[in-house]
């Protein structure tokens, strides 16, 4: 049988390799994205928030498709509840609300219509989509090309391409495959859950709690989730608790300023995950390969944010293969760097800057100063007038 | 040197969150089906990072040289938690 050829295989279909392959292929690439699931974005493992910024961003435009709720803004509380209250329908009211002319300033988007509707994007792009295909390994060749072992129902097939991208996520093995060192730190990677609930109202707002006494080390969070639904999740770094976070959520459901508020509550779903609040990989290329999204760790180390960070890198990968590929350049080591250093110029610096701000943060040690420095921070990020561009 | 552990999975509490993989520094492939740490074969780092990130604590261990291939009827592996 004849190898199949392709000038780039994408392994995972979340937003980052989805906007990969699709910004690849309308640059004129032979792409091929594979996932190893049967439905994307299932079981969910996100709480779905992001900018409408980072969606127009990236080309993808804001449907009911996957959109389940609006969001205005932002409540940001300390550990004893007292709260700023950044909700952009006051700040700019021409801008920001509900009426004509007016849009708002990001949304929860259900992950698995989101993933979905990101993999259509890509398929009518003209990428080759294959689902229920996991990626199992690669091994570079002469010539400037690579071969990729996929299974897919069971079936081993080799195809061969210029370049692999590693989109697999949080537990990524495509940067290990290559050698890098992808592990995150116990101490940099929030290990979290989440309810969506029934009877909690919310008011197109996320609203964030911070304090070491309710999410040590991260926060908890109270999202919107359409229909009436709620969501209520935190994260914690295992090395500054006893407790697990499932342990940590139901002492914030039943303890917190928030009890009240959480007394008739309903639990409709449970997720969970883990959130890299760590640097970005030193080396996110080796030869015939480079890693986006979160298997390169792009993620906002101060909020976990990592879905507009993925768009993103999806768009300066895709744009980047697209210019070497079809200039002819060999795709090893040497000339993929020049990809991180794209991303860094455009995105990766201000991650860079963000960890910093985060470590210093976790590097106190006084619980009631961190706490204080935590909470300034937060509402800061999220104000308006903030001085960090928003990632 | 620790001794190499192998590892038992709680798939009912089991989340399918891939965050004990993702703390893992075992080489490609160190995962299981169900995208957690393998569960088939013994891991010889046995840092646990694995079974402290665990959200909902699923994950326990025993050490391999408990395990008695040549007696296998008297086997009977104690399993840890890492709080344990
Ligand atoms: C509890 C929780 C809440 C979160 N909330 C938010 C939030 O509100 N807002 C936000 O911006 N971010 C949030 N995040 C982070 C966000 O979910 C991730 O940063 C984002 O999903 C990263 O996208 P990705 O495309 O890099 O990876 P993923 O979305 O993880 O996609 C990776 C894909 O790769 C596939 N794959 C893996 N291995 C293979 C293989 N070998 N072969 C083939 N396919 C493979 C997987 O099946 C998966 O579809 C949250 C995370 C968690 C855990
Ligand atoms: S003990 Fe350490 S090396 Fe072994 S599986 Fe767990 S995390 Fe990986
Ligand atoms: S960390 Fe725990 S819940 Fe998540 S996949 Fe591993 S064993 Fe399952």
């Amino acid at each position: 049988m004849v190898t199949p050829k392709y000038d780039v295989v994408v392994i995972g279909s979340g937003p980052a390799g989805a906007t990969t392959a699709r910004i690849a292929a309308e640059q004129g690439l032979l792409v091929l994205l594979c996932d190893k699931k049967q439905e994307l974005g299932a079981p969910i493992q996100c709480s779905g928030a992001v900018s409408r910024h980072g969606l127009e961003s990236a080309g993808v435009v804001p449907s009911d498709e996957f959109v389940l709720e609006a969001i205005y803004g932002f409540g940001v509380y300390n550990g004893a509840g007292e709260s700023t209250i950044l909700d952009y329908r006051q700040f700019k009211p021409d801008e920001y609300g509900e009426g004509e002319g007016r849009k708002p300033l990001g949304y929860v988007v259900d992950r698995r219509r989101f993933d979905r509707c990101l993999m259509t994007m890509a398929e009518r792009a003209g990428v080759n989509v294959m689902l229920k295909t996991e990626a199992l390994g690669y091994q570079p060749l002469p010539y400037g090309i690579c071969e990729v072992r996929l299974l897919h129902f069971n079936e081993e097939i080799k195809v061969h391409a210029r370049v692999v991208v590693g989109a697999d996520g949080l537990q990524s093995q495509v940067g290990k495959w290559a050698g890098l060192r992808t592990q995150i730190k116990l101490t940099e990677l929030a290990s979290c859950l989440q309810f969506v609930v029934d009877k909690v109202e919310t008011s197109g707002l996320l609203e964030i709690v911070t304090g070491h006494r309710w999410a040590p080390g991260g926060y908890a969070w109270v999202f919107p989730k359409g229909h009436g639904y709620a969501e209520i999740g935190l994260g914690v770094i295992r090395t500054m608790t006893a407790m697990n976070a499932r342990q940590h959520l139901d002492v914030f459901i039943k303890q917190s300023f928030f009890r009240e508020r959480f007394s008739d509550s309903r639990i409709l779903e449970i997720q969970g995950g883990g959130v890299p609040l760590a640097a970005p990989l030193k080396t996110q290329y080796a030869d015939n390969l480079l890693l986006v999204g979160d298997a390169a760790r792009h993620v906002n180390p101060i909020t976990g944010g990592g879905i507009h960070t993925a768009l993103s890198g999806g768009v300066i990968a895709g744009i980047f293969l697209g210019s070497i590929i079809k200039a002819g350049i060999e795709p090893n080591k040497m000339n993929l760097k020049k990809y991180q250093d794209l991303w860094l110029e455009e995105m990766g610096n201000k991650m860079w800057q963000l960890y910093g701000v985060k470590k210093h943060i976790f590097a106190t040690k006084d619980i009631v100063q961190r706490d204080d420095m935590l909470y300034r921070t937060m509402s800061d990020y999220f104000s308006p007038y903030s001085e960090y561009k928003k990632i | 040197m620790k001794p190499p552990v192998i590892f038992q999975i709680g798939w009912n509490a089991c989340i399918n969150c891939g965050a004990c993989v993702a703390v893992c520094p075992q080489e490609a492939g160190f995962i299981s089906d169900f995208d957690t740490i393998a569960v088939n074969r013994p891991c010889d780092i046995a840092c646990m990072v694995c079974e402290d990130i665990c959200p909902v604590s699923t994950i326990t261990h025993y050490i391999e040289s408990a395990f008695d291939n040549s007696n296998f009827g008297a086997f009977s592996p104690k399993f840890y938690n890492h709080d344990n």
